[in-house]
């Protein structure tokens, strides 16, 4: 007891040595799985900086659902971190609350804010209200990833580009002995690959406060899925299980994000992994969602010294150097142009892989959060609804159309 | 001496009075830190859930607005709830007789054991002690449809004699085993068999010690009385002898079965399974109240919840006071 005390004591007065020079910063971040690879490789030229900034990590959130929820119970509770990693599509949410903090003052104190390579089409996925509110670190697009080895076995020699030739690969497949040709990402989050289809035909899935879940283009996209599902007969992998699956050589074809690329790279086991573009509706993506995630500044602290740490520290990893890890250690892009252009000239040159996602920008569009309290429950209906295609439960798509307008409809704010 | 005899009497009363005042008060200060930490650890925030299932409050908001029964409107009539219900309601119905009836009948066999007794006991305690959560990872891994340890075993039966005497396993080696985890038709009973591995251990030991309150003299007598089989004995003896502590173990898995969360979470965090066939009470509290924020509904399914579990304690606290004891 007597000891505990005092190795407390040292501990305490340890610390009170400690905190006249250094500044601690507290930070979150979702999905250990992708990026503690990241930030283990940023750590120490981050230290070499900023030797008096100490960057304390807390829990990693599971999912980007999952780390609004914290930060919204954490604003509640007093005790939010000072910088947190947020979806592209749920920082609005708060912004609106007023958790989330303008960078402007940040910015405005910037020399050359312009050279660190943050341009205005990247900063536009983070700028609210004309006020820039986040920093995107990461950016993602869905991609195919082709078990080059299956695919041949199962007499494939081209990558499909369309749906359709997706099935027919299938249909070959199958009948070549392929027992698991294909595992499309329905589950990723937030109805990510809903958004994909319907961007793919150029439509919005949230626009203006409405819910186009009644539209044509939904349906379509609906009546696609199904076709991939029942005509491939693909099972409902939990997606874990599907990414061990892939990673493991079963799975032929596998629809994703490009940010999975740097585990299952990692995981793989032996065979030749080769990823290409998103496939369309019957002609190439016309739009494709943006995944990922932006730095947002949520210090509650008063202490200058700590907001211009945090500002440093948002800074370093969505710039340069730090920004260049994130496509060393994943298969995000770092959504800065000095960190694509310069540092990783000859980067994607050796890792064509990483190169299929980059190819596709051009089509990078916003990845849509449902308005009002219940967006996370809108997600969950539009989940629910697919779900029900995958196993099979629902056949009729135009009844489920319905089923899902009403739902949402009762969900909207002013429903 | 009317005076003198007065006095005396009117001070013994007014002592006693004093004297029950200053128990009273010091009973009052005994019970008073439980009673406040029942009140606020217990009742208010019960009282505060119960109020809130009336609002539709949302995490992070300034203010509610009073919605009435909506909230319990949309339990009892959308399809999400009903789904809700037959999932909390299939688990409880499979878990509880087959855990209690497991336990009952794993503590009677060790019972009969003269060694090893403490190797079994062991055996099917582990389970119980173990986390689930991390259990229930371990069941994913051997649960997955294509690298999975289940299946790879089941495989090991095709081409065997296995193939033509069971229709399911002649179906596996045509196509494929099942996705354990992501069909309808599977998932609820997977969930259910975890459930009653991981419980009926519990229920054992509690069945054991049910077991050395029994008289052996009552075996004695009635063997004397001419029941001759060990069916009888049981039937005459063991089984009401041990009334009390069934309605104590059957009331208690009914209320873990109702606390299922673990499994669910871990195998299924968005969702709550394939079509919401696993979608249980606890896990929509959770999902409502805790990963979507609206504390409104989630609180509404709160106080249903609490409804059921009362009313199996009412139940056993009837049972108890019919005297099922002899």
């Amino acid at each position: 007891m007597k000891l505990t005390a005092t190795a407390m004591a040292l501990a305490l007065s340890a610390t009170a040595v400690f905190a006249e020079d250094t500044v601690t910063i507290e930070f979150a971040y979702p999905y250990s799985h992708l990026f503690d690879v990241t930030y283990e490789a940023m750590m120490p030229a981050f230290k070499e900086a900023h030797p008096n900034i100490e960057v304390k990590f807390r829990a990693t959130y599971e999912s980007y659902e999952d780390g609004t929820n914290t930060i919204l119970r954490e604003a509640v509770s007093g005790n939010l971190p000072d910088v947190t990693m947020q979806g592209l599509n749920r920082q609005q949410i708060l912004v609106d609350k007023g958790i989330a903090k303008s960078l402007e003052p940040f910015i405005a104190k910037e020399a050359d804010f312009a050279k660190e390579g943050y341009h205005d089409a990247m900063l536009s996925l983070s700028t609210f209200d004309g006020n820039v509110h986040g920093l995107p670190f990461s950016v993602s697009l869905p991609v195919g990833y082709y078990n080059m080895d299956v695919l041949s076995a199962g007499g494939i020699d081209a990558l499909p580009t369309t749906w359709d030739e997706v099935i027919s690969a299938c249909e070959t497949m199958k009948a070549n002995g392929v027992e698991n040709p294909i595992f499309w990402g329905w589950n990723i989050t937030g109805n990510w690959f809903m958004q994909a289809l319907m961007w793919s035909q150029d439509k919005a899935i949230v626009d203006n406060g409405h819910v186009a879940v009644d539209s044509p283009e939904a349906l379509a996209a609906m009546e696609q899925m199904q076709e991939i599902f029942t005509k491939c007969e693909m099972q409902n992998l939990e997606w874990k299980s599907a990414l061990a699956s892939f990673s493991a050589g079963d799975i032929g074809m596998m629809f994703w994000s490009t940010s999975a690329l740097g585990a299952v790279e990692r995981s793989q086991g032996n065979f030749e992994l080769v990823t290409g573009p998103f496939p369309g509706m019957g002609e190439t993506p016309k739009g494709l969602p943006a995944g990922g995630n932006a730095a947002l500044l949520t210090s509650t602290s008063d202490d200058p010294k700590v907001q211009e740490a945090a500002w440093a520290w948002l800074k370093f990893i969505t710039s340069g150097d730090g920004a260049a890890e994130v496509a060393k250690t994943t298969g995000y892009m770092p959504p800065n142009k000095a960190a694509n252009e310069v540092i990783l000239a000859d980067f994607y040159d050796q890792n064509p892989n990483k190169q299929t996602a980059v190819d596709q920008l051009p089509l990078l569009r916003d990845w849509l959060a449902y308005p009002g309290d219940n967006g996370l429950a809108i997600t969950q209906v539009i989940y629910d609804g697919i779900e029900r295609i995958v196993t099979g439960d629902a056949t009729d798509m135009k009844e489920l159309q319905q089923e899902l307008v009403e739902e949402v409809a009762d969900l909207l704010p002013n429903g | 001496m009317s005076l003198a005899d007065g006095v005396p009497h009117e001070a013994v009363v007014e002592k006693t009075v004093s004297h029950n005042v200053k128990e009273r008060r010091a009973a009052w200060i005994l019970t008073g830190p439980a009673l406040i930490l029942m009140v606020v650890i217990l009742l208010a925030p019960i009282l505060v859930a119960s109020l809130l299932s009336f609002t539709n409050y949302s995490l992070g908001n300034s203010g509610f607005d009073w919605v009435g029964f909506r909230n319990y409107e949309k339990l009892f009539t959308r399809s999400t709830y009903a789904k809700m219900f037959v999932a909390t309601l299939t688990y409880v119905v499979t878990v509880v007789p087959i855990s209690v009836g497991l336990g009952l009948g794993a503590a009677l066999l060790i019972n009969s054991l003269g060694r090893f007794r403490e190797v079994y006991k062991t055996i099917y305690f582990l389970p119980v002690m173990a986390t689930l959560l991390a259990m229930a990872i371990a069941w994913e891994f051997m649960l997955h449809p294509s690298i999975g340890m289940i299946n790879r075993t089941l495989e090991m039966g095709c081409g065997t004699f296995l193939e033509r005497i069971w229709s399911f396993m002649a179906n596996g080696c045509a196509g494929h085993f099942p996705v354990w985890l992501g069909d309808k038709r599977y998932a609820i009973w997977v969930i259910s068999f975890i459930g009653i591995w991981q419980g009926f251990g519990f229920n054992m030991v509690l069945y054991l010690a049910g077991l050395t309150g029994v008289h052996r003299e009552l075996y004695h007598a009635a063997e004397m009385d001419g029941a001759r089989s060990a069916w009888e004995r049981f039937r005459l003896v063991t089984w009401p002898a041990l009334g009390p502590t069934t309605v104590f173990v059957v009331t208690i898995s009914c209320i873990r079965a109702f606390q299922v969360f673990d499994t669910i979470e871990a195998f299924w965090p968005q969702g709550g399974g394939p079509n919401k066939s696993t979608y249980v009470m606890m896990f929509a509290i959770f999902e409502k109240g805790v990963q979507q924020n609206l504390i409104g509904i989630g609180s509404a399914i709160t106080m249903v919840f609490l409804a059921f579990v009362m009313f199996l304690t009412l139940i056993q606290r009837w049972l108890v006071e019919r005297k099922v004891h002899y």
